[in-house]
């Protein structure tokens, strides 16, 4: 291939173009981090762009000497886990029992999925329903209501079916029973369903704050996402009243805390990102099929 | 199904009826129960609330619980014209219409020509770090994302301020989240630096379908990269980006493509750009739980699926009669 002048136009203003995309995305989380580790009174001066001026723990041990953000990170933590194993095994069972060749009523099934997930009731009937069945203000209201996940209902089913039958049929003539053999056989031959299943329902859950903002008073009851909206509404507040809060600790200020908290949500995110790359990148072409 | 009850027949021939609706039921039985499992819990978390708009119609009181539903007494359309005699009202449509198509115009293209720079990178490396980078605010939340609004835009300790006022471009901060006026810029770019770099998944893998040999034909011809693009990359994404339209628009009211109007509204929102920022869904919410007004925020919820479902139909509608191909 000949390089022509036009080639070597568009590779560089392509090169540009895209260190703006990467850096415009990225600088934010960095910005974010060199606050959580400067001195949250430096930071107000302003001027903090690359490296934190004056580094410091004292945030990070501020977040986790305040009840409020532990009881926080460790519900947020409960649900995450909690919500996320029910969710890819409920979500994942129905689906197994949806997956049967020749399931009778599977038609009707159908529908009934197809309805739920274009038709909504909106907020307020569901608000009205979550109360009416009592899961206001409790746990379970995290987790319970987000069990099954339609989109993901659709695309196990298609996986199960793809799994060949030769599998289950031999436990089958051991006497297994059904549930035996989809807790024993389908799941483990499951795993890069299961992986992109806990992947988005994962962030889902870790991410979720509406839920802990509106279905819930109880405030040991709040995830880190309300408690992260919380001190932004504060610092939203045309009057300045959230400075008064925090002059007790000379050095933390409400937004270098906050910035703390971003990063310890997004940190785990962070983490396990790089590795399930693979699946989320699968389950977005699989969802979008179906689409 | 014929076919499969004569192989049963001839394999297993003293074993007939078990092909027999009631016997095959019974054999099946452990798959409807799962199935079941699902059913019930679509009945109460998807379908209770489906027919709970009926309070929308009706004078119902919370504490009567979900037989009130079906129990307390009609009135009509008394909520849908208390909504249009509220002052709100023209403000909170025009809003929600406003937002939408912002994000739906500048959204839309984003990914596309994301995508197409990402193809035409010959370096491996910057392909795979811009693409892992990109897909990544994908995954956090929206509170967040408004808490990096706050750290860059806020008019005392906002990033952006700070740097323009020690450049001297500006002598006053620009408040950037108070002023009613640039909320609808606030929302349509933080959705773009949200979601746009996740879209790209699925053009990108429309471009990967483009036979090589199209480019390959097209260099021959003599065309340079940029008409390559324009005649080869473009037309082959055709079915992808009128697919994604589609879907878009047939989401629009929620934001489409970046989604989420009721988080940003919720979060960035506030009591000084509510001119500009509140949305008929925020609305009804905040009407519905803070003034525990429930049969008139089901009514304001209402109104807004109407408008969406007239907005579904119509687009592909008209997607039929232009592009030949529709969602349904």
């Amino acid at each position: 291939m000949r390089t022509t002048v036009e080639d070597r136009v568009v590779n560089v203003v392509n090169y540009i173009l895209l260190t703006i995309v990467a850096l415009s995305t990225l600088y934010p989380f960095y910005y974010i981090l060199i606050a959580s580790f400067n001195t949250g009174t430096d930071t107000a001066q302003g001027g903090l762009f690359l490296f934190p001026r004056q580094f410091t723990l004292e945030n990070y041990k501020y977040f986790f000497s305040k009840q409020q953000w532990i009881e926080a990170f460790g519900i947020t933590v409960l649900r995450t886990v909690v919500g996320t194993v029910a969710g890819i095994l409920f979500t994942s069972l129905v689906a197994y029992g949806l997956a049967k060749k020749d399931l009778i009523l599977r038609k009707f099934y159908y529908i009934a999925v197809i309805v739920a997930m274009n038709v909504s009731g909106g907020l307020i009937t569901y608000y009205v329903i979550l109360r009416s069945i009592h899961l206001l203000n409790t746990f379970w209201v995290y987790v319970i209501p987000s069990m099954l996940s339609l989109f993901f209902l659709l695309i196990a089913v298609s996986f199960f079916q793809e799994i060949p039958a030769e599998l289950s049929e031999s436990a089958r003539i051991d006497g297994a029973g059904e549930l035996k053999i989809f807790i024993r056989i389908i799941l483990p031959v499951s795993l890069p369903l299961l992986a992109t299943m806990c992947l988005f329902l994962g962030s889902g859950q870790w991410n979720s704050w509406l839920d802990s903002a509106y279905f819930v008073q109880n405030n040991h009851l709040r995830t880190l996402a309300y408690r992260m909206m919380e001190v932004i509404n504060q610092a939203n507040m045309p009057t300045d009243a959230q400075s008064a809060q925090y002059t007790a600790q000379a050095k933390v200020t409400s937004f270098s805390v906050q910035a703390t908290a971003m990063i310890i949500s997004v940190f785990p995110i962070i983490c396990v990102y790089p590795f399930l790359q693979k699946y989320f990148v699968q389950g977005m072409m699989l969802g979008s099929v179906k689409g | 199904m014929k076919t499969n009850t004569n192989d049963a027949m001839r394999e297993l021939p003293l074993n007939w009826q078990g092909d027999s609706l009631g016997r095959r039921f019974k054999k099946q039985i452990a798959f409807q129960i799962f199935v079941w499992f699902g059913l019930a819990f679509l009945l109460v978390f998807s379908y209770a609330p489906m027919f709970g708009i009926l309070i929308a119609f009706k004078n119902y009181k919370i504490s009567s619980g979900i037989s009130g539903i079906f129990t307390s007494e009609w009135v009509g359309l008394r909520y849908f014209r208390e909504l249009v005699r509220d002052y709100n009202f023209p403000n909170l449509v025009r809003n929600t219409l406003s937002i939408s198509v912002l994000k739906l115009i500048f959204s839309f293209p984003v990914p596309i020509i994301l995508a197409i720079m990402l193809t035409e990178t010959r370096s491996a490396f910057m392909k795979r770090f811009v693409q892992t980078a990109s897909y990544l605010p994908h995954f956090i939340s929206w509170v967040i994302v408004s808490g990096m609004a706050y750290a860059f835009f806020s008019a005392e300790t906002g990033l952006v301020n700070n740097l323009l006022i020690s450049l001297h471009m500006i002598d006053e901060p620009l408040k950037i989240l108070t002023d009613p006026n640039s909320f609808w810029g606030l929302a349509v770019g933080s959705a773009i630096w949200k979601e746009a770099g996740w879209w790209t998944i699925i053009f990108l893998a429309a471009i990967a379908g483009i036979d090589p040999m199209l480019y390959e034909a097209a260099e021959m011809d003599g065309a340079g990269r940029l008409k390559r693009i324009w005649h080869v990359t473009l037309p082959g994404m055709k079915a992808a980006i009128v697919s994604v339209l589609i879907l878009s628009i047939g989401s629009i009211l929620g934001g489409g493509l970046v989604g989420s109007n009721f988080e940003q509204v919720m979060l960035l929102g506030n009591s000084l750009n509510n001119d500009k920022s509140q949305i008929i869904q925020t609305y009804a919410f905040n009407v519905g739980l803070a003034q525990g007004r429930y049969a008139f925020a089901a009514a304001v919820d209402l109104v807004q699926s109407v408008i969406a479902v007239i907005l579904v139909v119509s687009s592909n509608a008209i997607a039929k009669k232009v592009a030949g191909s529709s969602l349904y």
